[in-house]
């Protein structure tokens, strides 16, 4: 397909080289934000804000407001700094997006991707923000209210699976009907992992404690673990699909005819 | 990929059977050694377990080299499967027997 | 993939050594095995740290049906693998009917795994005790796997029935990815049912 489309576009690539390859210059910086977004969530959650590793879940509500207090400051720093950057959600599925429009298995792939990340991002990252810096803020509240905003950010964080599980099922399918090879097909195999895993996050919504409870090995490292490495392997292979990029590829938005 | 000669392929079909009579043999034979709901109390023998751990191993290896066709695969994945198989099962023993 | 020096060759050899199925496809399974391992292992420490509670509990699963799940697992596995031979055979019709009792298996395993699943369920042992959690969790994320493999000898069986295309190569990805699931459940027969 793409060897059909590039043929003509090769002549007209000449003329008008320098339009493309500016375009292509927005596609590595996107990945860039993309790259320093993903640090930036990682130091806010792990480092600043203590979601993970996570806190206990069978603590009393003294003891979840004590470790609220605890460690105000690092939530208040670290969460506030991810609240205004939090639109580079948007750039990330952005990215990922586009070089899955450029797949042949259809834009519709792309659109839901985009959609359910988007959707996702709200309980899998919003509310866990907005419940502890409200607990951080305002930790003049009653315990109860506190010991409250302490679980629902945790289970909102790691228990929100839906559209995480939509997203990677839409992923998954698109890489695996892809006939113009942008990503390679283990990764939608690595894709697979991390429905599978987003489904047992479902377990910890009934368990206080134990391997399945939501700082539990198997709900939380092991998914932890495969979490990072599908974003390391989309790093790379974003990295080397923008790389692929050249003065030669088709834009995305021409006429409809020309296609 | 040259084409499959008929030698080549009966003898593959009867690896098949025997692998599969093997491994229900195992199965059943497994099934023997633990015992049901209506023997005592306590836990499994140690000499059990270990044998319960090399059946499970031997059926595993069974699946891989017989039906996964790892047999005729290149060094690297004969070893990634025995490497997987000998770690997981070892793991699983010893944190039993501990 | 194949020897080096393949210019002269005396005889031919008894065996070229060739990756079954595809590279991704084993990047699929090395890694679902390394994960279901991780899990296996957190497993046994957990039954480790309450040993008597889990041997107490492992007492009311009926090995019996346990036995018959890895039989007709099996037998679906054999019929998978017989119908990869089908294949290179060039009989697709009869790979066709093997990849269906190869599915018919499988939904057969469920069934039964579904029986076991109510019957625990009525007898009080749900996901309260803790050797109950890992099992509807361990047998849930097989049947997880089981259900992906239903799908995935669907893409094979479509495969077979256009002639045009036929490719082995597909054939044997997807039976792969079906012993994978066999192999899973013969480690979660031992540790769940067996080792008490």
């Amino acid at each position: 397909m793409t060897d059909t489309d590039a043929a003509p576009a090769d002549e007209g690539a000449e003329e008008f080289g320098e339009p493309k390859r500016a375009g292509k210059r927005e596609v590595r910086l996107v990945y860039w934000a993309f790259t320093v977004f993903y640090t930036a969530l990682s130091v806010g959650i792990c480092l600043l804000g203590r979601a993970t590793p996570p806190p206990r879940p069978d603590v009393t509500r003294a003891q979840a407001a004590a470790w609220l207090y605890q460690h105000h400051l690092g939530i208040q720093i670290g969460f506030v700094f991810l609240l205004v950057i939090a639109g580079g959600a948007a750039i990330s599925n952005g990215i990922i997006g586009y070089f899955m429009k450029r797949m042949s298995s259809g834009k519709m792939l792309a659109y839901a991707y985009i959609a359910t990340m988007g959707v996702g991002a709200v309980p899998g990252f919003q509310v866990l923000l907005v419940c502890w810096l409200t607990a951080t803020f305002r930790p003049d509240r009653s315990p109860d209210i506190l010991y409250l905003l302490y679980d629902l950010g945790m289970l909102s964080y790691n228990g929100s699976l839906g559209c995480f599980t939509a997203a990677y099922t839409v992923l998954a399918i698109a890489v695996f009907y892809d006939r113009n090879r942008i990503f390679p097909k283990w990764f939608g195999y690595v894709t697979v992992w991390q429905i599978v895993t987003e489904i047992l996050a479902s377990q910890m919504w009934v368990h206080h404690a134990g391997a399945f409870a939501w700082n539990g090995m198997i709900t939380l490292y092991i998914a932890i673990a495969i979490f990072g490495l599908w974003v390391a392997c989309l790093l790379v292979l974003l990295r080397k699909a923008a790389g692929r990029e050249s003065a030669h590829t088709p834009a995305l938005y021409e006429a409809e005819g020309a296609r | 990929m040259s084409a499959p000669d008929d030698r080549l392929l009966r003898k593959d079909r009867r690896t098949v059977f025997a692998a599969w009579a093997a491994l229900t043999a195992a199965t059943v034979l497994a099934r023997f050694l633990s015992p049901g709901e209506s023997q005592s109390a306590t836990a499994l023998g140690d000499e059990l377990v270990a044998a319960i751990v090399v059946l499970g191993l031997v059926k595993c290896r069974l699946v891989l080299r017989c039906f996964m066709e790892v047999r005729h695969a290149p060094r690297w994945l004969r070893f990634a499967t025995d490497g997987w198989l000998a770690v997981l099962w070892s793991a699983l023993l010893v944190i039993y027997l501990i | 993939m194949t020897a080096p020096g393949t210019t002269a060759r005396p005889r031919p050899p008894a065996r070229e050594r060739r990756l079954p199925g595809d590279a991704d496809m084993w990047v699929m399974i090395l890694g679902d095995l390394f994960i279901f391992g991780c899990y296996f292992v957190t497993y046994m420490v957990f039954r480790a740290m309450s040993a008597d509670e889990f041997t107490a509990s492992q007492r009311h699963l009926d090995i019996d049906v346990g036995v018959v799940n890895t039989v007709v697992l099996l037998t679906s596995s054999l019929f998978a693998a017989l119908a990869v031979l089908a294949v290179r055979e060039g009989a697709s019709r009869q790979a066709q009917r093997l990849l269906l009792a190869t599915g018919a298996c499988g939904v057969l395993f469920t069934l039964i795994k579904a029986y076991e699943w109510h019957a625990e369920i009525s007898h009080g042992h749900t996901i309260h005790d803790e050797f109950y959690s890992f099992y509807f969790v361990l047998t849930g994320v097989h049947l997880v796997h089981l259900a992906l493999g239903l799908l995935v000898l669907g893409v094979a069986g479509r495969e077979l029935r256009n002639p045009r295309r036929r490719r082995p190569a597909i054939v044997e990805q997807c039976v792969l990815f079906w012993h994978m699931v066999d192999l899973l459940w013969v480690v979660i027969f031992a540790l769940l049912y067996l080792m008490r």
